[in-house]
C-alpha cells in the first residue's frame, strides 16, 4: 500500500479484494487475468454443458476452467511485465549514462558510432 | 513508513524489496485459487444429494491430490529461492556501517572513512515537533547515500534485537557476540522508518530505526567525510 500519491504522480485506483486478500486494481496483471479466467470459465462451462447437459460436471469444468486459465495468464502478463522492467531498467541506466557523459570519451554514442564505423 | 492499518506491504526502495513485492503478488495468486477450489469443494460437499458412506478406494483422486499439491510447492519455492540467492549475492560494497542494539536504542558507527560515531534514541511525545512522528522519530538518524550498495553489520550489546526496515526489505537480529551481515542499494532518497523485530524488554516498541536516504554528492559533504 502506497503513500497518498505527491501531485502529477498517478493516482492508486480504489482496491478491489478478491476473497478479501487479493487486490486485483492494484497488483499488476491480476484483474486481466481473473477477467480472462472468468472469461475462460463461461466459456468451458457452458460449451460442455451444451455437448452434455450436464449441469454439475459442466460446473465443475467452468471451475477448473477458471483455474488453468487464470493461472496461464497471470505467467505469461507476469513473464512479459518482468521484460518490460528489465528493459525499462537498462533504458533508464542508459539515459543516465549519456546525460552523464556526453561530449566526454566516455559517450556511449560515441562508443557505438565508433564500433559501427570500424 | 506504513499509514494507519495498512496491511499490505510498503513501497519498494530496494531492487530485492521489488523482487519480495513481485514474489508476494506471485503466491498471493496461486494462495486465491487453491481457497477458490476449496470453497468450490465445500460448496460440492454441502449440496450433494450422494450418501454412500462406503467408498473406499480412489486412487486416481489420491494421486492427483499428491501430485498437485507437490507441483504448486515448487511453483512457490523456486522465485523464492530465487530472491533467497539474490539476497546473498556479493555486490561489492562501498561503505559499511555498523548498527549496535542496546536496550533501548541503536548506535550507529561510520568508521570507514573516519569515526563518526552515534547513538539513536526515539524522540520522547515531549519532544516531538509539529510534523514529528510519534514513537518513530529519533534524534539521530542513519544518513546513507542512495544507488550506492551498502553494507550494515548487525549485532547488539546486551539482548537479541532485530534491525528492520519494511521498505528495504531488510530484517536482520542483532544478537550479542554475533556480527550478522546484510547489504542494500537504496533507489530513491527519502526518510524511511524501521522498529525493533525482537523482543528485547519493557521498551522493545520504542527503538525505531529511521533512515535518510540523500544522494551522494550530498552524503559526501556531510560529516561522515569531513569529521
Amino acid at each position: 500500500m502506497a503513500a497518498p500519491p505527491e501531485p502529477g504522480e498517478p493516482e492508486e485506483r480504489k482496491s478491489l479484494k478478491l476473497l478479501g486478500f487479493l487486490d486485483v486494481e492494484n497488483t499488476p496483471c491480476a484483474r486481466h487475468s481473473i477477467l480472462y479466467g472468468s472469461l475462460g470459465s463461461v466459456v468451458a462451462g457452458f460449451g460442455h454443458f451444451l455437448f452434455t447437459s450436464e449441469i454439475r460436471r459442466s460446473c465443475d469444468v467452468g471451475v477448473g476452467g477458471f483455474i488453468l486459465v487464470t493461472l496461464g495468464c497471470w505467467f505469461h502478463c507476469r513473464y512479459n511485465y518482468a521484460k518490460q522492467r528489465i528493459q525499462e531498467r537498462i533504458a533508464r541506466e542508459e539515459i543516465k549514462k549519456k546525460i552523464l557523459y556526453e561530449g566526454t570519451h566516455l559517450d556511449p554514442e560515441r562508443k557505438h558510432n565508433g564500433s559501427s564505423s570500424n | 513508513m506504513a499509514h494507519a492499518a495498512q496491511v499490505g506491504l510498503q513501497d519498494a526502495t530496494s531492487p530485492i524489496m521489488e523482487e519480495l513485492i513481485t514474489f508476494h503478488d506471485h503466491a498471493l495468486m496461486v494462495i486465491f485459487l487453491i481457497c477458490f477450489l476449496v470453497l468450490y469443494a465445500l460448496f460440492l460437499t454441502l449440496t450433494t444429494k450422494l450418501t454412500n458412506t462406503n467408498i473406499s478406494d480412489a486412487q486416481e483422486m489420491e494421486t492427483v491430490w499428491t501430485i498437485l499439491p507437490a507441483i504448486i510447492l515448487v511453483l512457490i519455492a523456486l522465485p523464492s529461492l530465487r530472491i533467497l540467492y539474490m539476497t546473498d549475492e556479493v555486490n561489492d560494497p562501498s561503505l559499511t556501517i555498523k548498527s549496535i542494539g542496546h536496550q533501548w536504542y541503536w548506535t550507529y558507527e561510520y568508521t570507514d572513512y573516519g569515526g563518526l560515531i552515534f547513538n539513536s534514541y526515539m524522540l520522547p511525545p515531549l519532544f516531538l515537533e509539529p510534523g514529528d512522528l510519534r514513537l518513530l522519530d529519533v534524534d539521530n538518524r542513519v544518513v546513507l547515500p542512495i544507488e550506492t550498495p551498502i553494507r550494515m553489520m548487525i549485532t547488539s550489546q546486551d539482548v537479541l534485537h532485530s534491525w528492520a526496515v519494511p521498505t528495504l526489505g531488510l530484517k536482520t537480529d542483532a544478537i550479542p557476540g554475533r556480527l550478522n551481515q546484510t547489504t542494500f542499494t537504496a533507489t530513491r532518497p527519502g526518510v524511511y522508518y524501521g522498529q525493533c523485530s525482537e523482543i528485547c524488554g519493557a521498551n522493545h516498541s520504542f527503538m525505531p530505526i529511521v533512515l535518510e536516504l540523500i544522494p551522494l554528492k550530498i552524503f559526501e559533504m556531510g560529516p561522515v567525510f569531513t569529521l
